[in-house]
C-alpha cells in the first residue's frame, strides 16, 4: 500500500473475527445444554471429539499452506464449525464417525477451497451431507441411555434382539449414562464383560419427525396437561425445549448483531407457511403440523445458526430474503417428500449454491442511483421538512 | 477563544500543480493585515478567483512550497509571513445594511473576501451562489452536523458565535435567493441548540427567518447528500447536483464566514479550528489565524510531544496524517489530533473477508463494500462500476466496523485511482490514434493532390489564412469520412446479422 493511502480511518470499533465466533460459541449454550439434560453426554463426547480433530486439522492445513497457525487459529472458525458439526451428529456415534466428518470439513470443504472466508459452501453440513451419503445407519440412530433390567436380551433365529426385553432409561446425567455414551463412541474401550452391541442396536431412538408423536399436539401442552414436569425424560418434550433453546441463542445473536434477522425470518416463515398450507387435520401422518415443522427438528438450528453463515450465505439484504426462501423451500420439500428425514443440510447447501447469483443480482439499490427522471422525483416544495 | 499572533505565518495559496496564481506582492514588501496576498485563479475566465489576504502585519520573507494541513497530503505554495505584532490592519468597509445590497453585490463580496467551503470541500462560496442564480432555490440548509467525530469546531462557533452565524445565513439566503433557509444541527449539541434558538429569536433579519432542524446524530449525517435526505427527505441523484432539485448547502463556518465579510467587510483570514487527541494536556477549539502553523497550536495546548504518535488533520475517519508540524492551517482545516501512541489501535493482522455484510449495514452510499473489495482484489472494473464505486464517499463506516480489519476505503480508493488512470490512458490513446490516423490521411492526400496537380494548374491561393483553415476542414473532413465509414460498416454488419437470421 502507498504511503499516501495508508491512514484514514484511524478509529476502529475493535470488533474481529475471533468476538463474532466467540459470541457465536456462547448463543449455542442453551442449546447443548437442553441436549445435555434430554440426551445424555453423547452430544459433549461428540463436541470434544470434533473440536479436537478440527483443531488437529486446522492446524496441519495452515501448515501445509503456510499461514501462521496462532493468528489464523486464534480465529475460532474451525471451532464454530466443530460445535455446529457435533451438534448435528447423533449422540452415542462411534468417534471415527465424528472424526472423518470433521476433518471432511475442515480440510475438503474449508480449506481446499482457499481457507476461511473463501469455502463456497458451509463446511460443517459438508462433512454432515458426506456422512449421511456414506453412512446412513450410524447417522439415523438417535441413542438414548438405557438400562436392560430383565435379564439378558433373548436373540431371535434371525440374530435380532426381541424388544420383549424390558429396559429402564437410564438418568441421562447419571455415571451409567455416561459410561454408556463413552462406550458408544470408542467401542473398542469396552472389555469383555460388556456386550456393546446392546447398546448399539438396542435402542436407537429415530428423531421425532419420522414418528410424528408430535404431530397433533404440541408435547409441552400436553406435558402441561398431563401434569408431567417438562424438564423430564418421560413427557417427550425434548425436541421441542432443544428448538427453543437454540431460537433463544438465535435472538441473542440478533440482539448482539452478529445475525441479521433476514435469513432466519426467511427461512422460518416459509416453512412456516408451507407446513400452513399442506398441513390438513387428516393427514397429520404424512405432512405434520406447522409446529412441528419448526419446533419438533432442526429448523431453529439450522435457521439462525447453520444458514446464518455468512462466508456461504448471500451477503446482500434482499439476497438474503431470496436466500432463505431457497432454503425454507428445500427444508420442507426435503422432508415431505424426499427421502431424508432431516434436510437442513441439503438445503443449506442448496442455497449455497444459489448464493453467488443472488448476490449478483438481489442488490439493494444504490444511494442516488434508480430515481426516476428528474421531474418525477419529489418537487421541493412538496416535499414536508421533517423537524 | 483567538490564538495569539504567531511571529511567523505560512499562508497557502494552492498547490503547485494547480489552478495558475497571480502573486500580488513581493518578497521583501511590507503588507498591512488584510491586504490582498494572491489571487488564485481556479478557473480559467476569471470568475472563479479566490484572493487570499494577509492574516495580520508583517514583511513577506519567502515564497516557497510546504507542507499544509489538509486533505492532499501535498506540498502548497506559501507565502511565508514574519508578522511585526503590531497588527496594523487597512481600513474596512462594513455594509451595514446589508439588505439593501443586490445579489451580484452579496456574491461579488463574498468573492473579494476569498470565502471557500468551510466544511472541508473548499468549493468557492460565490460560485455555489451564483450557481444558484440557474435554478429556483426552495431550501438554503446550513450544515451544522458536525461531518466526523473529534470535530467540534463548528460547535465552537455555534456556542460563541450563533447571532453572527445566523445573520450569515441570511446573508446567503438572500444571495441564494432561497425560499427557506433551515439550519441543521445533530441532537448531540445541546448547548449549540440552545445558542442558535436564542439567537433566532433575536433575529433582526430581513425575510422570513431560519428555522432549526434537529437532526439524529448518525455517522456521517454531515455529508451534503445524506444531510439533505435526513432533512428534506430528498435524495440527489447521482451526477446531478443538489440545486437542480432546488437545494443548495453551506457549512455554518462558511456563514460565518459570509457574515463577516458583508457585515464587517473583513476578508477571510481566520477560522475555527479544533485541537485535540491525548497528546494534547488541554484540547481546545480555537480561532485561528490562516497560515498559523501546528506546532505553535499544540504548545498552546500543551503538548507532550514524547508522547505524540502521529498528527491527523480532518476527524478519525475521514482525517490524513501530515507529516510535518510545521504544516500551516488553511481554509479548510476543521480539526488537528494529536494523537498519542495508544490513541488508535495498530491496525491488526488482516483476516479474509467473511462477508458478514455489516459494512453493508453502516454504507450511507448502500453499497456491499464486500463485493466492492472482492473485484477490487480481482481489478474487475466492470463489476467495480456496476457496484457504483465512484459512488462511495470514502467515510470510513465500513473500515470501523469491520471485524477481519480491512483497509476497505484505501483499496477502494486505489481501485478508484486505478479506474481513473486506466481511462486517462485510453483517452490518450483515442486522441493519438485519430492523430495518426488523421496523418496518414494527409499524406495520402498531399500525395493524390501532387498527382493532380500536374493535370490540372492551381489556383492561386488568396488568403494568407487559407492553410489552417484549410487543415481545420481536412479535420472535419476526414472525421465525417471517418464516421460514415464506420457507418456503412455498421449497416454491413447489420444487413448481414439478419441474413445470417433468415438462413437460420
Amino acid at each position: 500500500m502507498s504511503d499516501l493511502m495508508a491512514g484514514a480511518p484511524f478509529q476502529h470499533s475493535g470488533r474481529n473475527i475471533a468476538q463474532l465466533m466467540q459470541t457465536l460459541l456462547y448463543a449455542l449454550l442453551p442449546g447443548i445444554f437442553a441436549s445435555l439434560w434430554f440426551f445424555g453426554f453423547g452430544i459433549l463426547i461428540n463436541i470434544a471429539i470434533a473440536i479436537t480433530f478440527a483443531v488437529l486439522a486446522e492446524a496441519a492445513m495452515l501448515r501445509l499452506r503456510n499461514r501462521v497457525s496462532r493468528t489464523h487459529l486464534s480465529d475460532r472458525s474451525a471451532l464454530v464449525t466443530a460445535l455446529l458439526f457435533a451438534i448435528a451428529i447423533p449422540p452415542g456415534s462411534p468417534w471415527w464417525l465424528v472424526a472423518l466428518g470433521i476433518v471432511f470439513a475442515i480440510v475438503i470443504a474449508k480449506h481446499l477451497y482457499g481457507g476461511l472466508g473463501k469455502n463456497p459452501f458451509n463446511p460443517a453440513m459438508c462433512g454432515y451431507a458426506m456422512l449421511l451419503l456414506a453412512f446412513p445407519l450410524e447417522m439415523t440412530g438417535w441413542h438414548i441411555p438405557f438400562e436392560v433390567i430383565n435379564g439378558p436380551l433373548t436373540v431371535d433365529n434371525l440374530g435380532i434382539p426381541a424388544l420383549t426385553a424390558e429396559r429402564e432409561l437410564l438418568s441421562p446425567l447419571s455415571w451409567g449414562g455416561f459410561k454408556q455414551a463413552l462406550l458408544l463412541a470408542f467401542p473398542f474401550a469396552a472389555s469383555g464383560a460388556i456386550d456393546i452391541s446392546e447398546f448399539v442396536d438396542g435402542l436407537a431412538m429415530a428423531t421425532p419427525l419420522i414418528e410424528f408423536k408430535m404431530a397433533g399436539k404440541s408435547a409441552l401442552l400436553a406435558a402441561r396437561e398431563s401434569g408431567v414436569s417438562l424438564f423430564a425424560r418421560e413427557s417427550e418434550t425434548a425436541w421441542e425445549i432443544i428448538n427453543i433453546s437454540y431460537l433463544l441463542g438465535g435472538l441473542f445473536l440478533l440482539y448482539k448483531r452478529i445475525i441479521s434477522w433476514h435469513i432466519p425470518l426467511a427461512i422460518i416463515s416459509t416453512v412456516f407457511v408451507l407446513a400452513a398450507l399442506f398441513y390438513a387435520p387428516g393427514h397429520v401422518a404424512i405432512y405434520g403440523t406447522p409446529y412441528l415443522h419448526l419446533f419438533g427438528s432442526a429448523t431453529m438450528i439450522g435457521a439462525f445458526f447453520i444458514a446464518t453463515d455468512p462466508v456461504s450465505a448471500a451477503t446482500t439484504r434482499p439476497g438474503k430474503l431470496v436466500y432463505g426462501i431457497i432454503i425454507g423451500v428445500s427444508i420442507y420439500s426435503i422432508r415431505v417428500w424426499g427421502s431424508y428425514l432431516d434436510s437442513i443440510a441439503f438445503a443449506v447447501l442448496f442455497g449455497n449454491f444459489c448464493a453467488p447469483i443472488l448476490d449478483q443480482y438481489c442488490r439493494p439499490r444504490i444511494f442516488g442511483h434508480g430515481l426516476r427522471s428528474k421531474t418525477d422525483r419529489a418537487r421541493p416544495n412538496e416535499a414536508p421538512v421533517k423537524s | 477563544m483567538s490564538t495569539p499572533i504567531p511571529q511567523q505565518l505560512t499562508i497557502p495559496i494552492g498547490a503547485a500543480d494547480g489552478p495558475e496564481i497571480t502573486l500580488l506582492v513581493d518578497i521583501g514588501e511590507q503588507v498591512s493585515k488584510y491586504k490582498k496576498l494572491a489571487v488564485i485563479n481556479i478557473s480559467a475566465e476569471g470568475v472563479s478567483d479566490v484572493p487570499v489576504h494577509a492574516p495580520t502585519s508583517g514583511v513577506i520573507t519567502s515564497i516557497e512550497n510546504s507542507i499544509v494541513a489538509d486533505h492532499s497530503q501535498q506540498q502548497q505554495l506559501c507565502i511565508n509571513l514574519a508578522a511585526d505584532g503590531h497588527d496594523e490592519a487597512l481600513q474596512l468597509e462594513p455594509q451595514s445594511n446589508y439588505s439593501l445590497l443586490s445579489r451580484t453585490d452579496i456574491v461579488f463580496l463574498i468573492r473579494d473576501a476569498g470565502v471557500i467551503g468551510m466544511g472541508g470541500a473548499g468549493f468557492p462560496t460565490a460560485d455555489k451562489l451564483s450557481k444558484c442564480a440557474e435554478s429556483a432555490i426552495e431550501f438554503l440548509i446550513i450544515n451544522a452536523a458536525e461531518c466526523e467525530p473529534y470535530i467540534t469546531a463548528d460547535e465552537t462557533l455555534l456556542r460563541e458565535r450563533a447571532n453572527k452565524v445566523v445573520l450569515g445565513a441570511q446573508i446567503l439566503k438572500r444571495a441564494s435567493a432561497a425560499r427557506r433557509c433551515i439550519i441543521a444541527i445533530e441532537d448531540t449539541k445541546p448547548d449549540a441548540i440552545d445558542a442558535l434558538n436564542q439567537a433566532l429569536q433575536n433575529e433582526t433579519g430581513l425575510d422570513q427567518g431560519c428555522e432549526l432542524v434537529v437532526i439524529p446524530s448518525k455517522y456521517p449525517s454531515g455529508s451534503e447528500r445524506q444531510l439533505i435526505q435526513c432533512v428534506t427527505g430528498i435524495e440527489i441523484a447521482t451526477g446531478h447536483h443538489p440545486t437542480e432539485n432546488g437545494i443548495v448547502m453551506h457549512n455554518v463556518g462558511t456563514a460565518y464566514a459570509a457574515y463577516e465579510a458583508i457585515v464587517e467587510g473583513k476578508p477571510c483570514i481566520s477560522r475555527f479550528t479544533t485541537l485535540c487527541g491525548q497528546a494534547l494536556k488541554t484540547p481546545k477549539n480555537f480561532e485561528v489565524l490562516i497560515g498559523t502553523t501546528a506546532d505553535f497550536l499544540f504548545e498552546l495546548c500543551g503538548i507532550e510531544t514524547s508522547n505524540k504518535q502521529k498528527s491527523i488533520v480532518g476527524g478519525s475517519l475521514m482525517g490524513s496524517e501530515f507529516g510535518s508540524d510545521k504544516a500551516a492551517i488553511c481554509k479548510t482545516t476543521n480539526c488537528i489530533i494529536a494523537a498519542s501512541a495508544n490513541e488508535f489501535q495498530a491496525p491488526q493482522a488482516e483476516q479474509a473477508c467473511i462477508r458478514c455484510g455489516f459494512c453493508a449495514d453502516v454504507c450511507p452510499s448502500k453499497l456491499l463494500p464486500q463485493q466492492l473489495l472482492a473485484f477490487s482484489k480481482t481489478a474487475d472494473t466492470t463489476q467495480l462500476l456496476g457496484h457504483g464505486l465512484l459512488d462511495c464517499i470514502e467515510c470510513g463506516a465500513c473500515d470501523y466496523v469491520c471485524p477481519s480489519q480491512l483497509p476497505l476505503v484505501s483499496t477502494y480508493k486505489e481501485s478508484k485511482k486505478r479506474i481513473e488512470n486506466r481511462r486517462q490512458d485510453l483517452e490518450l490513446s483515442d486522441y493519438w490514434q485519430q492523430r495518426f490516423q488523421f496523418h496518414q490521411y494527409r499524406v495520402k492526400k498531399e500525395k493524390d493532390q501532387a498527382v493532380s496537380r500536374k493535370a490540372v494548374v492551381p489556383a492561386k491561393p488568396t488568403l494568407a489564412a487559407e492553410p489552417a483553415v484549410k487543415e481545420q476542414n481536412d479535420e472535419a473532413d476526414f472525421i465525417s469520412k471517418e464516421q460514415a465509414s464506420l457507418d456503412i460498416a455498421a449497416a454491413v454488419a447489420r444487413v448481414k446479422a439478419r441474413r445470417d437470421e433468415k438462413n437460420k
